[in-house]
């Protein structure tokens, strides 16, 4: 395999994997829902880009529609839950997620059942290179990776970020203030889920096949890896668990390839990643990066006041 | 034509299955407050220990039972000691216990996967069938409603008659109080791992021998042992029983129902979760309150 597509095949998957994990940072590092059934909104996305660009449709409004229809979705399987506690929350969501793939599964008329079913790539150009393609769709899926980035940043910072963690931290003071608990999760909610949606969009027209195995329990869990890794509630720690994941998942194949171990490496990596999700949790909690600080023009002009602005931020 | 004395065996077959499999769930979760998504793999491991026991070592299925409970059940008592305490003593939120039960069943999954593989395996043992009018059983199945019906009684008399009983009941409703009464909570905690890892070894040998044995077994149907545990009320024993043989129920009627509509039987899944939506919507604290003395 060229050298070069390989590399620039990590970085389109680093890309993509990226808004997942921002997906899921909004819901659980900054709002404190434990989605464990994001798998079943990179699926709505993934099938609603696939069917809509059969038909012709052009693909930005394929991958808005996506988004659109996670939202609405992700909406809907949250209300049940909303104001009662988080366990409820991630049991119904990770149960979706299942019963979606048992849809995909058995009804073969919907994008070809278990057999999974071909995709358009988004943007094709005649007699391109797989070099060129692969340059195309950095460009894509950086472009998408930048305005999620951009705009969660900006939520992250302004007042409603804040009522967000306000209701992370301690639901009760959160609703003696006013806020109202539900109507926030849900928005949230939502929220992720279009991200996630965007990105299974994306996801299904780079690798140009979707079937219903692709979406076990197994991604949201990988999405979960590097949220946890990089440090909950900070879109920097985000993108990095992203990369680390990735990594490490390149190592593991070029592993399978070339060594031979007393374990299959495929059993192995997983292994791996529950022991290093145990660790991080008991060891480090906060993850690699520590949670974002609100950044705001009062507090800044408090820090540079009073000059301690670089320590305290740290 | 539909069979409808059989439909109404096996509801019972299903419900005595999902109560085996549900009770360490639900009692676990009462007492250490979070979901414990591992419970799927203590299945599996279980389904295994029994297997190896039954099949290789052909000792058949009540000394498999025995082993399977035995050592499953250290090995959620050795999980919740080196993982979930430690995390609760340091202050865990419910999410991070979540997830640390996710991780470790992943460990545990995978870990089987790597040591017995992904091939599904089958128990051999051939049981016998009697029809009894309309009805057909099989030894299996006479064995599973026996073992469910004893594990009630039991569990009841445990709960009701013995120290260790009231001890988990009292740490389920109200653990301050019941530290303030000079209970050790953390051995209630631990024996009450011990036990739930142990019932869900037996499910899983119910389970395997009836389909097959592979690293998924205790996945495949912890859909409906979570909407018994939260139908039935969090930690409630007696409210699980009746919860178990309703989603038994609904599950073998709502069979009936997918074939009259010529729809896949795999959705069969969907109905436990459609339950469970529903519980938390209408009563999200579950039967629990049919079951509170007045």
């Amino acid at each position: 395999m060229d050298p070069l597509v390989y590399v620039l095949d990590f970085i389109v998957l680093v890309g993509i994997f990226s808004i997942f994990s921002l997906s899921l940072n909004i819901e659980f590092g900054f709002a404190g829902l434990a989605n464990f059934g994001k798998v079943a909104f990179v699926l709505i996305g993934a099938y609603t880009y696939t069917l809509l660009s059969n038909i012709n449709v052009p693909f930005y409004v394929c991958l808005i529609a996506g988004a659109t229809a996670s939202a609405i979705i992700g909406f809907l399987v949250s209300l049940p839950t909303l104001k009662l506690r988080e366990d409820y929350l991630a049991i119904v969501v990770l149960a979706f997620g299942e019963i979606l793939k048992v849809i995909v599964k058995s009804e073969d008329w919907i994008a070809g059942g278990v057999w999974g079913i071909p995709v358009y790539p988004a943007i094709s150009v005649t007699g391109s290179s797989a070099r060129l393609d692969m340059v195309i769709n950095i460009a894509l899926v950086y472009f998408c990776l930048f305005i999620s980035f951009f705009l969660l940043q900006l939520l992250a910072n302004s007042p409603y970020g804040r009522v967000m963690r306000a209701i992370r931290e301690d639901e009760v003071a959160a609703e003696a203030l006013g806020k109202n608990r539900a109507k926030y999760r849900a928005q949230v909610f939502a929220l992720g889920s279009a991200i996630a949606g965007l990105g299974g969009g994306l996801y299904a027209q780079y690798l140009q096949f979707i079937d219903p195995y692709m979406f076990a329990p197994m991604l949201t869990f990988t999405i979960w890896i590097m949220v946890l890794l990089g440090g909950p509630g900070n879109n920097w720690g985000a993108l990095l668990g992203a990369g680390l994941v990735q990594l490490f998942d390149r190592g593991a194949n070029i592993v399978k390839d070339y060594l031979t171990l007393p374990i299959d490496p495929s059993n192995l990596q997983y292994i791996i990643y529950g022991i290093l999700i145990i660790l991080v949790l008991l060891y480090r909690p906060q993850g690699l990066l520590k949670e974002s600080q609100v950044k705001t023009k009062a507090m800044e002009s408090i820090f540079n006041g009073r000059g301690f602005a670089k320590n305290r931020r740290g | 034509m539909v069979n409808w004395a059989q439909v109404f065996v096996n509801s019972g077959i299903t419900g005595s299955l999902y109560l085996i499999g549900a009770v360490g769930l639900t009692l676990t979760y009462g007492l250490s407050k979070f979901p414990n998504f591992a419970h799927a793999e203590f299945i599996t491991l279980g389904a295994f220990f029994g297997y190896i026991v039954a099949e290789p070592l052909g000792l058949g299925l009540p000394p498999s039972l025995v082993v399977a409970f035995l050592a499953t059940g250290l090995v959620g008592l050795l999980c919740y000691r080196v993982i979930f305490q430690p995390l609760s003593k340091k202050g865990a939120t419910i999410i991070h216990l979540m997830v640390a039960s996710i991780a470790l069943g992943l460990v545990l999954r995978y870990s089987i996967g790597a040591i017995w593989g992904w091939e599904p395996l089958y128990f051999k043992t051939s049981w016998p069938s009697f029809d009894i009018g309309m009805i057909r059983i099989t030894g299996l199945w006479i064995w599973l409603i026996f073992v469910a019906i004893t594990l009630a009684i039991i569990m009841h008399l445990i709960l009701v008659h013995t120290k260790i009983g009231k001890a988990i009941r009292a740490t389920n409703s109200n653990p301050e109080l019941a530290l303030a009464s000079g209970i050790n909570i953390d051995r209630v905690i631990l024996v009450t791992w011990f036990i739930g890892a142990g019932l869900a070894a037996v499910a899983g040998i119910f389970r395997a021998a009836n389909t097959q044995i592979w690293p998924m077994t205790g996945w495949d149907i912890i859909l409906p042992i979570f909407a018994v545990a939260i139908l039935g009320g969090i930690g409630n024993f007696y409210g699980s029983i009746v919860a178990a043989f309703i989603i038994g129920l609904a599950e073998n009627l709502g069979v009936v129902a997918l074939m009259a509509l010529g729809l896949s039987t795999s959705y069969r899944i969907a109905i436990a979760f459609i339950i469970l939506i529903l519980t938390l919507i209408i009563r999200p604290e579950g039967l629990a309150m049919l079951f509170r003395r007045s």
